[in-house]
């Protein structure tokens, strides 16, 4: 009972937030729609009515492309069908193959977090983990060398790219001061023009007849294994790796002496120097695992999920990972809780968007107000008593 | 109690670093930029000797935009030369004078004839029109450079201003939509100014009044805002684009002053953004370094405790400073929809929000030296644009992020450190 209570009290501030954010974005919904503007001086009830008709039905949408269609679910308890439970299942299946980049992302950003550093460069980590990752399956793939290692091989390298791309920010932040926010923005913007650039020059990444800027089928070279008994489902292994790499964190952070050494300069870095720990060695530690993590993510993504390499292979994961580590109070099992919460959003989104024409961009508002929320936490607590507050992360400049 | 501690704490370390590491520091850091500055004479002596014989053509106007046209051309290892010969010198100045030499004056003053030669050597022969680039300079100086002026206003009062991007962005979207429904051309830049002081003033209270980390509160006003203009451009305005057809901003021709011959085009038939933007710089610099407003401004942002006690109103002057920043940073977002043709497009901003903070940081919190630094962003945009749009050899995604790169390198401080107001990013309690 008293573990059902503290588990309640862990998660209500970040369900209430996401709640209310969603309901102020049916209110959004609701004042952009043009026809409802149109009616609402000559007939307010009317144009409320429609208004409000219809966010439902885009919800509705949303819930549908999250979990899936119950209809379907009955179908396929009458039939017992393989291919009915496939069409039953698939939404959920893709929600949580939407929310393995955000788990690796949330992780990525977390840690920096616990270490005082605000790393906005995940999209580019994980778009320079993806670059590395599609590297190692061309090279290594295709009967190379033994399946195993080519996604061992995979994996390492998107490691590599990622902490890479995420070294030159902490050196600077270390060593110069320079802004990290600035710095990781600048890199993202480079890594997207450097992936554009290796998907339409180099004949060695790009697909045969060369017109599109996309690499190669990845597929055919290295290919994750699944891990659902239905095989037209595709969840593979990188939501194994997610998890563990979460743990991984968990016992990092939480267990070891560099871990504690990096929440120490994270919590007051004057203290942490002061006690004899490295200042700079604890950002530079932070940002590489960070980027490592982001780079993790996006060499598994771009092989097993999307399977092809493309210059906007990271969305706005990088925005949404800011997102889903300040709501999961950058713990990893927090992290993995709202990122699953936020891949059933996403996936949801985009049914919405096909069935009601709600552009998806609509999540970026929400994931906003989220923010605001947990961050705010005076702001809130008229609505919510904050046991956030004191667990909310450190960030100093 | 607690974070008062910590706060003293960090003073406290501060000043022992500074006191016996700081001049260390800088020699350090001089030596490092002379010998940046012999690398780069090294490099302009092996492009002059390499290409002999190449000619750089420049055009320009010389009455009218897409009048006369006048050709000239300069042979490009003359160009080099000279540019060799000025590193040289300023390797030179760099070792001697240490610490004490104005280098950044010095780039300052290198950096137009060091594009032109760059220009030149890529160029490879082919003509490039003066006139075109240096006003494309400018369309994307002045975002840039409105921008950061309003970064540096928000900071001199002591709150880290990331927002920027965001509220370009709203003054980009509401400054379209305004114009296309009034009719009126004034009425866009006036919404754009106004949105962005909402904007700024919801940033504000959550930082100031909530005490949001401020570096949060502004990435929840850049996130919101991609994602609400995206929304209402997809929603809205796309299908309905009578909503974002606004009445372009039109050059002014200036009487006489722009009859002269190849001067006039350049400077005297600009944008009015040109010239009001040019304006609010000389007048905000005046305003932040010579009046009592100023003065308070900046003690807000240096020592916001100091101030408090003498009787200066810090949350007041903070909500006032990022009441005008908004206001800037959405005119300067509203340039972006009203200059061009096409009115306002999803994420139309494309990062010059954050260029904006590198410009800032470049021009050490001063707005006439950050607009200095965003007229040599804006060069090499333009230089990218020429560039692709005449087929150099160069792939355009490497010219793409040669902004990005410039600014990776200034924040970097490789060529030398600045400091931030000290405050700037720390919630105040007034007590």
């Amino acid at each position: 009972m008293s573990t059902l209570k503290q588990f309640w009290l862990k998660v209500r501030v970040p369900a209430l937030s996401i709640s209310v954010a969603l309901l102020i974005g049916a209110l959004f919904l609701v004042f952009t729609d043009i026809e409802v503007l149109g009616m609402l001086l000559s007939d307010p009830l009317g144009a409320l009515a429609l208004g409000f008709g219809r966010a439902a039905s885009s919800y509705s949408a949303l819930f549908r492309g999250a979990f899936g269609d119950p209809a379907n679910f009955g179908k396929a308890l009458a039939s017992g069908d393989v291919q009915l439970w496939a069409r039953a299942l698939r939404p959920i299946v893709e929600s949580v193959v939407a929310s393995v980049p955000l788990i690796f992302v949330g992780l990525g950003v977390s840690i920096a977090f616990r270490t005082g550093i605000f790393n906005i460069g995940g999209a580019g980590q994980f778009t320079m983990g993806a670059v590395g990752g599609a590297i190692a399956a061309l090279v290594f793939g295709a009967g190379v060398v033994p399946a195993p290692i080519a996604i061992l091989l995979v994996m390492i390298f998107g490691l590599l790219g990622g902490a890479l791309w995420a070294f030159l920010p902490g050196l600077l932040k270390a060593r110069v001061g320079a802004s990290e926010v600035i710095t990781t923005i600048m890199l993202n913007f480079i890594a997207s023009q450097l992936v554009f650039f290796l998907v339409s020059n180099v004949e060695f990444i790009q697909k045969p007849p060369r017109i599109q800027p996309v690499s190669k089928e990845l597929s055919q070279f290295v290919d994750l294994p699944g891990i659902l008994p239905i095989a037209s489902l595709r969840l593979d292994i990188g939501i194994i790796v997610a998890l563990l790499t979460a743990v991984a964190v968990s016992w990092f952070l939480f267990r070891s002496t560099r871990g504690f050494e990096l929440r120490a300069a994270g919590l007051n870095i004057a203290a942490a120097k002061y006690a004899g720990m490295g200042a700079s060695t604890s950002i530079i530690t932070a940002m590489l695992i960070s980027g490592a993590i982001s780079g993790l993510g996006g060499a598994l993504v771009a092989v097993g999920t999307v399977k092809q390499l493309s210059p906007g292979i990271a969305g706005s994961v990088g925005f949404t990972a800011i997102a889903i580590a300040l709501v999961g109070g950058t713990r990893p099992s927090g992290v993995v809780a709202t990122a699953l919460v936020f891949g059933l959003l996403q996936h949801g989104g985009s049914l919405m968007q096909v069935e009601t024409s709600i552009p998806i961009e609509m999540l970026l508002f929400i994931q906003a107000l989220v923010i605001a929320f947990i961050a705010a936490p005076e702001l809130t607590l008229g609505i919510l008593k904050n046991p956030f507050r004191r667990r909310q992360a450190k960030v100093t400049k | 109690m607690q974070k008062k501690g910590a706060d003293l704490s960090a003073s406290v370390a501060s000043v022992a670093i500074v006191d016996g590491a700081d001049a260390h520091q800088q020699l350090f850091a001089s030596r490092i930029r002379a010998g940046l500055f012999a690398l780069f004479t090294l490099l302009s002596v092996w492009i002059t000797t390499s290409s002999a014989g190449v000619q750089g053509n420049f055009s320009f106007w010389a009455d009218k935009i897409g009048g006369t046209n006048v050709e000239f051309s300069v042979p490009v290892n003359l160009l080099w030369g000279a540019v060799a010969l000025l590193f040289g010198l300023m390797t030179l100045l760099q070792f001697v004078r240490g610490a004490a030499f104005k280098w950044r004056l010095a780039i300052g003053l290198i950096s137009p004839l060091l594009v032109f030669a760059l220009l030149a050597r890529l160029l490879d022969g082919t003509t490039a029109n003066l006139t075109v680039f240096f006003t494309s300079t400018l369309s994307f100086a002045i975002p840039v450079g409105v921008g950061a002026l309003a970064g540096i206003i928000a900071e001199r009062s002591g709150f880290l201003n990331i927002a920027v991007e965001g509220k370009l962005l709203f003054g980009a979207m509401v400054g379209s939509i305004a114009s296309s429904i009034t009719g009126v051309a004034i009425a866009g830049p006036i919404a754009g100014a106004l949105i962005g002081a909402v904007v700024s003033l919801f940033l504000g209270w959550l930082g100031i009044r909530y005490k949001v980390d401020q570096i949060i509160a502004g990435t929840v006003i850049n996130i919101g805002a991609v994602g609400i203009t995206s929304f209402a451009y997809l929603r809205i305005l796309q299908p309905n684009s009578q909503f974002n057809r606004p009445i372009g901003i039109d050059t002014i021709q200036i009487p006489l002053l722009s009859e002269i011959p190849v001067l006039g085009p350049i400077l005297f038939s600009l944008s009015p953004y040109f010239y009001g933007s040019v304006g609010l710089v000389l007048f905000f610099t005046y305003m932040i370094y010579r009046t009592r407003w100023g003065l308070r401004l900046r003690a807000a942002g240096e020592q916001p405790s100091a101030a408090g006690t003498v009787g200066i109103d810090v949350v007041k002057l903070r909500y006032r400073a990022m009441l005008i920043a908004g206001l800037l940073a959405g005119f300067a977002g509203s340039y972006i929809s009203l200059s061009g043709t096409g009115g306002f497009g999803m994420n139309t901003s494309a990062g010059k929000g954050f260029i904006a903070l590198a410009a800032v940081i470049f021009g050490a919190w001063n707005p006439i030296f950050a607009f200095g630094a965003s007229l040599v962003f804006g060069m090499a945009s333009a230089a990218t644009t020429l560039l692709s749009g005449l087929g150099v050899g160069l792939p355009p995604q490497i010219l793409l992020s040669i902004p990005y790169i410039v600014t990776l390198i200034v924040v970097a401080g490789l060529i030398g450190r600045v400091r931030a107001p000290a405050s700037a990013g720390r919630p105040y309690d007034q007590g």
